[in-house]
């Protein structure tokens, strides 16, 4: 079992090494040039052109596109099912068996779609998959995000996988006392009922340790906080970013008031 | 000088109309190892929080009489800076993780990076830290990954790290096995051979028995015995406020009850005294 939900892939590559927040700027200029720029091949050239190149730099390449495809897929083939078939509005027929059709606008329409959505799903994963979550947070935090925001974005990930262990001891606990955990929806559904309790109660009295926990550790200490770890920036990457914002303005323009 | 001085201290949590700590006053010199026992709902908790200022600053309540920590009147010291000078270990161990850092080491820095150490600072003492609590060699793991006696030494580490001149802990081995108690217990034990003070509040009466310099007694928030173990731990007083009392005292008051004790003979509290009794009796 992971021990959190951090995607993170340990390489050394110069994507890597890259400030989190250039990364954070070539991600969110990707999506956003994306969903908004011009043209209908725009999110594949984004994808195959730019997405893929960085992933094999940050020598993260084949994770980068089985976990992008396998997240993709599933929804890339809803979509063309569902949109090619009732894609509103569509004439050219394409094929047609029984009672549906195919139009060819439909099929259009989930090709962009999907695209964009993919290359969205894989800046996001560029981004999770090349950088440590501490790198981010630590980061973020030095730039003036508050840390309390920043501590919430870390825990939840670290609490989650903690839930779920903490609910399967209670089912394990709940199953050695002869509760049925599995079989039919209904007896599942029965069987979760008395999970609620432990798991909410057991969560209220754990927030009131945890604050606790963090008061020992001084966090809300009203002095200047320090780092471990130093997290490098160089002025061309300041550069690239402001460069990064200016490209996405001027794409969302060319879309909107087209030469 | 008195490291912890209290003055008839009594306190309410809010809303409540018993008092959870009831008049209590005693001292505490640099470098003494308490222990604090008493029955569930006696006050351990409560005089932890006290010490360490989370009562009243974190729980709010009422609070009458005074707290001193190393000279600091915890009612008028920010929680911060009672921080700095009382370090405090709880139950759960898994709960104390901040939930803040992804790996052991980072964990332990948090505390620091709080206070604003410089970085060149915190290395040599976390690596110190490490070594101390024995966790070294989980440096790069993810505090949760853990086992229970693995985390709670984690948490030792990042409260001692710290560098508090004082240790509170509530019962820090209650939710361990037999093995993560053990090696909690002699990490503790190790500091305390070190000079730090160290307040435990703890049921398990063997252990107290072998670690502390000094054993306090609470029923209902008052104090009932404070004194030396083998004096407080064979205290009749014991039994009759439910606190029990160590395996090798109910052995050799049975014993005592069939003339197979010496008497005269002081009643044990650890295996050794034990065991030169019952040979002292065979002569
Ligand atoms: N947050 C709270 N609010 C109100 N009352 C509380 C609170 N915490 C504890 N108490 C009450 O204060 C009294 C002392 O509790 P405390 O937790 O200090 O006992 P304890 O000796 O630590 O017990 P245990 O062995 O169960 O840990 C109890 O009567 C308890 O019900
Ligand atoms: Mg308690």
């Amino acid at each position: 079992m992971p021990d959190n939900l951090s995607l993170y892939i340990e390489r050394d590559s110069p994507l890597q090494r890259l400030n989190p927040l250039t990364k954070l700027a070539i991600s969110f200029s990707l999506i956003l040039i994306g969903f908004l720029g011009p043209g209908y091949w725009l999110a594949t050239l984004l994808f195959i052109c730019v997405l893929v190149p960085l992933s094999i730099w940050g020598k993260i390449g084949p994770e980068f596109l089985q976990r992008t495809v396998r997240l993709i897929l599933p929804l890339a083939l809803f979509l063309f099912v569902m949109q090619s078939l009732f894609y509103p509005g569509g004439r050219t027929v394409l094929w047609r068996f029984w009672i549906f059709s195919v139009k060819l606008e439909g099929v259009q329409f989930a090709y962009l779609t999907a695209t964009r959505l993919m290359n969205m799903v894989g800046a996001f994963l560029l981004l999770l998959l090349s950088t440590h979550p501490s790198t981010l947070m630590t980061d973020l935090t030095r730039r003036g995000v508050s840390p309390s925001l920043t501590y919430i974005l870390v825990s939840t990930l670290q609490i989650i996988p903690q839930m779920r262990n903490k609910a399967n001891t209670i089912i394990d606990a709940q199953r050695s006392r002869g509760l049925e955990t599995q079989g039919s929806v209904r007896a599942r559904i029965g069987a979760l009922l008395p999970l609620v309790g432990p798991l909410v109660f057991g969560s209220l009295v754990d927030v009131e340790e945890r604050a606790i926990a963090l008061e020992a550790r001084a966090f809300k200490a009203k002095r200047v906080k320090t780092s471990l770890i130093h997290v490098p920036d160089s002025v061309r990457q300041r550069q690239v970013r402001i460069g990064l914002v200016v490209l996405t303005l001027v794409m969302i323009g060319i879309r909107l008031w087209p030469l | 000088m008195a490291i912890i001085a209290i003055q008839n201290l009594t306190y309410h949590y809010p809303q409540t109309t018993q008092p959870a700590l009831q008049d209590l006053s005693f001292q505490v010199e640099e470098g003494e190892f308490v222990a604090v026992i008493g029955a569930n709902g006696a006050g351990k908790s409560t005089l932890c929080y006290a010490l360490t200022g989370f009562a009243p600053h974190f729980f709010r309540g009422e609070m009458s009489g005074q707290v001193l920590v190393a000279g600091l009147d915890t009612r008028h010291t920010p929680l911060e800076e009672l921080m700095l000078v009382a370090g405090l270990v709880f139950q759960n161990p898994g709960n104390q993780i901040s939930g803040a850092k992804f790996t052991v080491y980072e964990e332990i820095a948090f505390g620091l990076e709080n206070l604003g150490v410089p970085p060149a600072e915190m290395r040599p003492r976390i690596d110190r830290i490490m070594a101390l609590t024995g966790i070294t060699d989980f440096a790069n793991r993810s505090p949760y990954a853990l086992s229970g006696g693995q985390q709670q030494r984690v948490a030792l580490a990042s409260i001692l790290v710290m560098e508090p001149k004082l240790l509170v802990l509530d019962e820090p081995t209650s939710q361990l096995d037999p093995i993560g108690s053990r090696e909690v217990f002699e990490t503790i034990r190790a500091m305390s051979k070190q000079g730090m003070t160290v307040i435990m509040a703890e049921h398990k009466l063997e252990w107290v028995a072998t670690f502390a310099d000094r054993v306090i007694a609470l029923a209902n928030g008052e104090i009932i015995l404070n004194g030396p173990p083998a004096e407080v731990l064979t205290s009749p007083l014991l039994i009759e406020h439910h606190i029990g009392q160590t395996r090798y005292t109910t052995v050799a008051k049975q014993a005592q009850a069939e003339q197979l004790w010496p008497p005269e003979r002081a009643l044990p509290v650890v295996i050794d005294e034990a065991e030169a009794g019952f040979r002292a009796y065979k002569k």
